[in-house]
């Protein structure tokens, strides 16, 4: 944009201005839209004849909001105007355009978690480095594809970044909270670019860009950390190249503070400083805090293993991956999937036992060993490392704790335990959930803590590990534990429970996923509306997994997530009933038994409970359940599965079990959507579907409907 | 849309089969493929005349049958039963979906003077997923508008 049309373009913002001020003080609509045509004319001479069409449109408008909707209108079309170039230059390549876009957010995420590390060690300068890098390429990449103001703007920031790798800008809080917001905006603006070229509107980021060019520039200019709101963009000037500030930098806090070292230095810092700064950031043994003091960022430590290697193999790590679409990734996995069954169908076919060639079952069995590796090898695929979510969730902590006031610090174990894409993006959600509300009910404010002789500084866990043939994710908190009386209390209030009800403490803690349940007295920012665990709850039953909670009151709760390791892979328990056959999870059953006659008990002459070993278990058949219309089996004879659904047990009846296979877990679709107790279907042997059993429909099932009374 | 384009747009090809000795027609378009009747996974909780679901080459794909859907008497599958799988919009969505016919006849090319409306029957019949009637060679055959018959309200699940 060259320099006239900015002039003209500032005083036809001066004009509006002055016409909306008319319209207020002399509402006479024939002079305001004398006016109007005024401006739309002078807009249509220099060439934006769409701005002057839509500023036209809206002449007609009432009078009283005119003057407002005139300078909303004109700030979007600014903001178009000023973006056209960009969407164009996005929309002209679009393989080279949407390979830019992922690769820039790609890059801004890592940038992201940099920043998040480097402000717990603002004087490590590889940390510095590794943001300067990727933004220099994103500047660079969108430079070279022709995006103006997303090159203008990385620039601006890029040259803060410069500045204090060059040591000429010392690095505290404000300079990483002005770099986070930057990344913020970018990703917010690349993803504009991207919606606009693809004919969405878009958002206009225009204000709060240039509220950030300009803070970005007086914190260069000055030097050093001022702490300023920065002021609303209405009339900040558009200044194309930085201004070469010369002012020496002012470092504030001693540079070489070690993040580990007491914080007797720092906390003495500020005070030189003038006094509308905020405290550098205090190093993690942080000097004692006053709720409502200057807010501290959390300190997220890295203890992956991955993490702590130097950050070149790390990079060639990553160049040596290839992209690829998802769907694509998709299809091969349910190739090979299908390919898997047809294998065991060839190879339990009766026709090739009958040849009983040497040769040909030594072929078959090397083929069998290769699809097994092909198979495990598609599925490895799928598998993310869940770093790039525990990241996420860091800058939630970070941001949250500013705005509590409570200092937190958050320790992340085990980023690298890779899970099923889908579960990765799924877990998002309920983690934002759990630790939302480990920040606001878990962790207590610094003065609590003191009186209870805790460190006044929080600490939170990320945790994530394999057990078994499970993923475990733990968000923890040494914060004040799930107070039992409090939740029950609450509880038997909003009528979830009776009062009379005697419950467990699992049962007590498990109270907090229901909906609409919040025990906290007033609704925060953060939350205390009662949505949110019952969120978790319900992404977690969709991902088969399951929760559990320990809590010790005072000294913090532990929330475990146990998650399959693939949605794709089930395995499953077959059994038949009627002409049928079914799988169930084997994680949901407890165990399978023939009962004995003295096992059954009936009421009413209608069996209706299996005794297992010291539990009373109630049946119900299968065929009942489903209404298939197959006779009913006496109990003796058939096999009793025990199904588990959280603390419940379900004795289905069925015919017989067929044994225990993996399978590959197909949805029904959205036809059958609506359908309870099914989790969907898997291709069994012979080629034919087999239900997937979903026990906590199939509990909930019971509930509802009468089946487990059969007509006597 | 009057009545005259509606039949234009009707013209073409159209698969033809048998239900209870009655003759329909779908378009040829809307077909994927016809396979010989196969084994059906029941799914519960889902109206009568929605057999449940199979296996087309790993694609579960669900099954209604026409005759079910249509209250025509129930007759035990034959050598000639067969499933037409056609592609249908469900909620905006295209998806596959099975229909179990008697037999399937021919493709026929249906011309748009071929086709008449269908008379309205009143409350006595209901004709909604009926897209007109064409007369070819002395028989009459019926048109399905098939996303009216596989519509949401007929295949989604009950409990839904």
């Amino acid at each position: 944009m060259d320099h006239t049309r900015e002039v003209f373009c500032s005083e036809i913002e001066h004009r509006l201005g002055r016409i909306a001020c008319d319209a207020i003080l002399d509402p006479s609509p024939e002079v305001v839209a004398a006016q109007v045509e005024a401006v739309a004319a002078d807009l249509d001479a220099a060439g934006m004849a769409d701005a002057a069409g839509r500023l036209r449109a809206l002449a007609h408008e009432p009078i009283e909001q005119l003057g407002a909707r005139l300078k909303t209108e004109w700030s979007d079309w600014r903001a178009h105007d000023e973006l056209r170039g960009d969407v164009d230059a996005l929309g002209g390549d679009a393989e080279l355009s949407s390979m830019f876009v992922a690769e820039a957010l790609d890059h801004l995420g890592t940038i992201e978690a940099t920043l998040l590390r480097l402000e717990e060690a603002p004087d490590d300068k590889t940390l510095l480095n590794d943001v300067f890098r990727p933004f220099h390429t994103v500047k660079g990449n969108a430079g070279a594809l022709g995006l103006v103001t997303v090159q203008h703007f990385a620039h601006t920031v890029e040259s803060l970044l410069d500045r204090c790798r060059s040591g000429r800008h010392p690095v505290g809080s404000v300079e990483i909270d002005i770099v986070l917001k930057s990344v913020d905006l970018l990703t917010a603006l690349i993803t504009d670019i991207a919606e606009r070229s693809a004919g969405a509107t878009g958002k206009n980021l225009r204000a709060e860009r240039l509220s950030l060019i300009e803070a970005l520039e007086e914190l260069m200019a000055n030097g050093s950390s001022v702490n300023r709101q920065p002021k609303p963009a209405s009339d900040a000037p558009f200044i194309l190249e930085p201004t070469p500030a010369a002012a020496p930098a002012v470092p504030i806090r001693p540079e070489a503070a070690p993040a580990e070292a007491p914080s007797a230095s720092t906390s003495a810092s500020p005070t030189t400083a003038p006094a509308a700064m905020p405290s550098a950031p205090a190093p993690r043994a942080a000097a004692p805090m006053t709720a409502g003091g200057p807010p501290a960022p959390p300190a997220a430590t890295n203890q992956a293993p991955a993490s702590a290697q130097p950050a070149g193999s790390r990079e060639s790590a990553i160049d040596a991956t290839v992209k690829v679409d998802t769907r694509k990734l998709d299809g091969l996995v349910d190739m090979v999937g299908e390919l898997v069954i047809l294998q065991s169908l060839i190879h339990e076919s009766p026709a090739l036992a009958r040849i009983g060639d040497e040769r040909l079952t030594r072929n078959l069995a090397q083929l069998r060993r290769i699809t097994t590796d092909l198979q495990r090898g598609a599925m490895s695929m799928r598998m993310v490392p869940i770093r790039q979510t525990f990241q996420k969730m860091s800058r939630l902590v970070r941001d949250l704790s500013r705005k509590s006031g409570k200092q937190v610090e958050l320790t992340l174990v085990g980023e690298d335990t890779e899970l099923d894409r889908k579960v990765v993006e799924d877990i998002n959600d309920p983690l934002m959930h759990m630790i939302r509300n480990s920040m606001d009910h878990g962790i207590e404010s610094a003065e609590k803590r003191a009186a209870a002789g805790k460190r006044e500084v929080g600490h939170m866990w990320l945790r994530a590990f394999h057990q078994g043939g499970s993923i475990i994710i733990e968000v923890a908190d040494d914060g004040g534990g799930l107070n039992k009386e409090r939740i029950l209390a609450k509880a038997v209030a909003q009528g979830i429970v009776s009062p009379d009800q005697k419950l467990t403490d699992d049962e007590i803690h498990q109270l907090i996923f229901k909906p609409g349940f919040s025990t906290a007295e007033k609704v925060t920012e953060i939350s205390g509306r009662g949505v949110g665990m019952d969120v978790v709850r319900r992404n977690i039953d969709a991902l088969r997994g399951r929760i559990e909670i320990a809590s010790t009151q005072g000294a913090g709760t532990t929330i475990s997530i146990k998650l399959p390791l693939t949605l794709a892979i089930l395995d499953g328990l077959i059994i038949a009933s009627g002409s049928e056959r079914y799988v169930i999870p084997t994680f949901a059953v407890r165990e399978s038994l023939r009962p004995t006659p003295a096992q059954v008990h009936c009421i009413q002459q209608v069996p209706r409970l299996v005794q297992v070993r010291d539990r009373l278990v109630p049946l119900i058949w299968l065929s009942d359940l489903f209404d298939t219309g197959a006779p009913r089996v006496d109990a003796s004879e058939a096999t009793v599965v025990v199904v588990e659904d959280e603390t419940r047990l379900v004795g289905l009846v069925v015919d017989r079990l067929v044994g225990k296979q993996e399978v590959v877990v197909k949805s029904l679709g959205d036809a059958f959507a609506g359908v309870r107790g099914v989790a969907g279907g898997a291709i069994l042997g012979d080629g034919r579907i087999g239900l997937i059993l979903d026990a906590h429909g199939i509990v909930t099932l019971i509930d509802d409907s009468d089946v487990a009374a059969p007509a006597a | 849309m009057s009545e005259e384009t509606k039949n234009e747009s009707a013209a073409g090809k159209y698969l033809t089969f048998a239900l209870a000795q009655e003759e329909y027609g779908v378009p040829v378009l809307k077909v994927r493929e016809i396979i010989k009747m196969m084994d059906i996974t029941g799914v519960p909780q889902v109206p009568s005349h929605v057999k449940g679901v199979i296996n087309l080459r790993g694609k579960v794909i669900p099954i209604v049958d026409l005759r079910l859907k249509f209250n025509l008497p129930v007759e035990d599958s034959t050598e000639r039963t067969c499933i037409i799988v056609v592609e249908v919009e469900l909620q905006a969505r295209r998806v596959m979906l099975g229909m179990v016919v008697d037999y399937v006849s021919e493709v026929l090319n249906i011309s748009s003077d071929e086709i008449e409306p269908m008379p309205d029957f009143g409350e006595r019949l209901d004709t909604e997923y009926m897209q007109g009637v064409a007369k070819v060679k002395g028989t009459v055959k019926l048109l399905l508008d098939l996303d009216k018959v596989l519509s949401t309200d007929t295949v989604f699940a009950r409990a839904a």
